[in-house]
């Protein structure tokens, strides 16, 4: 049976939620980006020049949006799935006639929706402080709205395991924030001795970073077919993670 | 031929067959065993559609894991459970979509308004857009609630927040709708008018399973009554042939000295609390004229007479008495 007027209304929930406090999820992303350029970029990066063919302050700006866009998305889904859980109002989901997959969809799209919205947002800024140029629209859009995706996934699943406010925190602090400052956001793993390249080569981070740096100034670090892939095989696996808690009813269903 | 044709008409009228009856609910052996506890221990029964069933128990009897395994709130470890043949199973989605949970605890999203609460939660069932504006007028109105339409859930009283979860139950208008403990906490007033509601729809053809630590609510709504007990179905009937089992009065004598219970009372079922006796009668067996025969003579300073009702009936069968 199909239900696309239930997962769309769960969509359109979810958005009407991060909307109507716009100055808690759109607007401080944005301010942090700003912070950033203007430290690291103007200040700092005076003394940086150029990393390859490219200004610092241009290098810098992809990894500071998808930090951005990251965030966000991670943010969506895990506070608003572990509020629905702690104030109970997940069942009205639950004994609804919505698939499973249909709610994880109709969260992810939301989360992806604030994800590019910030995105934009924070690409708006930075318009004002440096000369930005799109190099390939497709594989911006590719990264931006598949790493959105695995990160509201991730927000999913660390929802249902979360039994506290602590916990909710714990992957945000411990696991996404380090892997986002080492994922070559400030910097370009060339600049690291050989040691530490090998190891940065193991932030899943780096490789989202480096394909979408590449939407805008057209080279990579890495190889760019890589990160296409693995930004692929890192949606199916948490989305196959994320629908097959629900089906267990892990922490949902006694 | 003739014989057989004989057969049958007498089959007929003596037992005229269930071509228009349908199980609404069916439960066979349904178990949940939890890792320290056994919640359910094999329950079996089934409510036809348009019936009120009452499912009765003290607390932990295992009433609300029933109604979460039947709403897809808790996962049942073995047995068949299905509304109108759907397995809440492997037909979850069909399943889901006939019913409405009116659960005990508050549910909702406390800083949401109300017209968005129902909104959202009738659009997971698939009604449209504009259906969905239509019936929530229609029920928040028919519940006392449409005034309230834009204030915060959280602003509203426990009996306004009792009925929006009833309103809620009722956007995408279920087959069945499942209230557990409805009138907790409300006052008498509200209690009357939830009691009158609910019993307009059931009239309407909505089938209704109802759990209540009210025995009064109960008597006053239920056709058939199951009592849970440690996981188990102790009893099962209509509610008359369940007030019936216990069919007598209580004489309550309320004495100017504390007495031991006399010879000639031992007879009866008689309990002593300080100087009140009670004198438990068999409608059947003991005879008024007897019992005040019996009584004349002991220092009575007051005298009281109850009718037995579920409550004695519940407490009796939940005791193991």
């Amino acid at each position: 049976m199909g239900n696309n007027t239930g997962m769309w209304t769960l969509a359109q929930r979810e958005t009407s939620r991060f909307l109507r406090v716009w100055q808690q999820t759109i607007i401080p992303p944005v301010i942090t980006s700003t912070l950033f350029i203007l430290i690291f970029g103007y200040s700092l990066g005076s003394r940086i020049k150029m990393v390859g063919d490219v200004g610092y302050l241009e290098f810098i700006i992809p990894g500071l949006l998808m930090m951005g866009v990251i965030m966000s998305a991670y943010m969506n889904t895990s506070s608003s799935l572990f509020i629905s859980k702690f104030q109970k109002n997940i069942q009205e989901m639950l004994v609804s006639p919505l698939s499973y997959w249909q709610i994880i969809a109709a969260l992810t799209m939301a989360a992806v929706f604030r994800g590019v919205l910030v995105g934009v947002s924070i690409l708006g800024v930075s318009y004002i402080f440096a000369d930005i140029t799109v190099s390939n629209f497709f594989i911006l859009s590719y990264f931006m709205i598949m790493v959105s995706t695995i990160f509201a996934f991730a927000g999913i699943a660390t929802a249902l395991w979360a039994t506290s406010f602590d916990k909710m925190n714990v992957f945000a602090t411990f696991i996404i924030t380090p892997l986002t400052y080492l994922g070559g956001v400030f910097f370009s793993i060339q600049m690291l001795p050989p040691m530490w390249q090998n190891v940065a080569r193991f932030n899943p981070i780096l490789y989202m970073v480096d394909g979408f740096r590449y939407g805008f100034i057209g080279t990579s670090d890495v190889s760019l077919g890589f990160s296409i892939g693995l930004v692929a095989v890192l949606v199916i696996g948490f989305g196959a993670l994320c629908v097959h808690l629900f089906k267990i009813g892990y922490r949902l269903r006694d | 031929m003739s014989a057989l044709i004989k057969s049958l008409s007498t089959t007929f009228i003596t037992s005229p067959p269930n071509f228009f009856i349908v199980d609404a609910i069916t439960i066979k052996d349904l178990k949940k065993i939890y890792p320290k506890t056994e919640a359910l221990k094999g329950i079996t029964f089934s409510i036809q559609e348009g019936e009120f069933f009452g499912l009765l128990g003290p607390n932990g009897a295992g009433k609300t894991t029933a109604i979460h395994i039947l709403t897809g709130l808790a996962n049942k470890t073995s047995g068949e459970v299905t509304l109108f043949g759907k397995d809440v199973v492997k037909d979850y989605k069909e399943a889901r979509a006939l019913i409405g949970l009116v659960p005990q605890e508050f549910n909702f999203d406390q800083f949401e308004k109300v017209y968005n609460i129902l909104y959202f939660a009738s659009g997971y069932f698939g009604i449209p857009s504009d259906l969905r504006k239509k019936r929530i007028e229609k029920v928040l109105k028919e519940l006392g609630l449409w005034e309230k339409k834009d204030m915060k859930a959280i602003t509203l009283s426990g009996g306004m927040k009792r009925k929006l979860m009833i309103a809620r139950a009722l956007v995408h208008e279920p087959k069945i709708l499942i209230l557990d403990e409805p009138t907790a906490g409300v006052d008498v007033e509200t209690r009357k008018s939830i009691w009158q509601f609910i019993r307009k729809l059931n009239k309407s053809g909505v089938t209704i399973l109802l759990t209540t630590h009210y025995l009064e609510e109960a008597e006053e709504l239920c056709e058939r009554i199951a009592i849970i007990n440690h996981g188990e179905i102790t009893t099962l009937d209509s509610k008359n042939n369940l007030l019936k089992l216990l069919e007598g009065e209580r004489l309550c004598l309320t004495l100017k000295e504390e007495l031991k219970i006399p010879a000639n009372l031992k007879k009866y079922d008689v309990t002593i609390n300080g100087k009140i006796m009670t004198i438990a009668l068999d409608q059947k067996k003991d005879k008024w004229e007897t019992v005040l025969a019996d009584i004349q003579g002991l220092p009575i300073e007051k005298m009281e007479t109850h009718k037995n009702k579920l409550e004695d009936i519940f407490i009796h069968l939940t005791n193991g008495k």
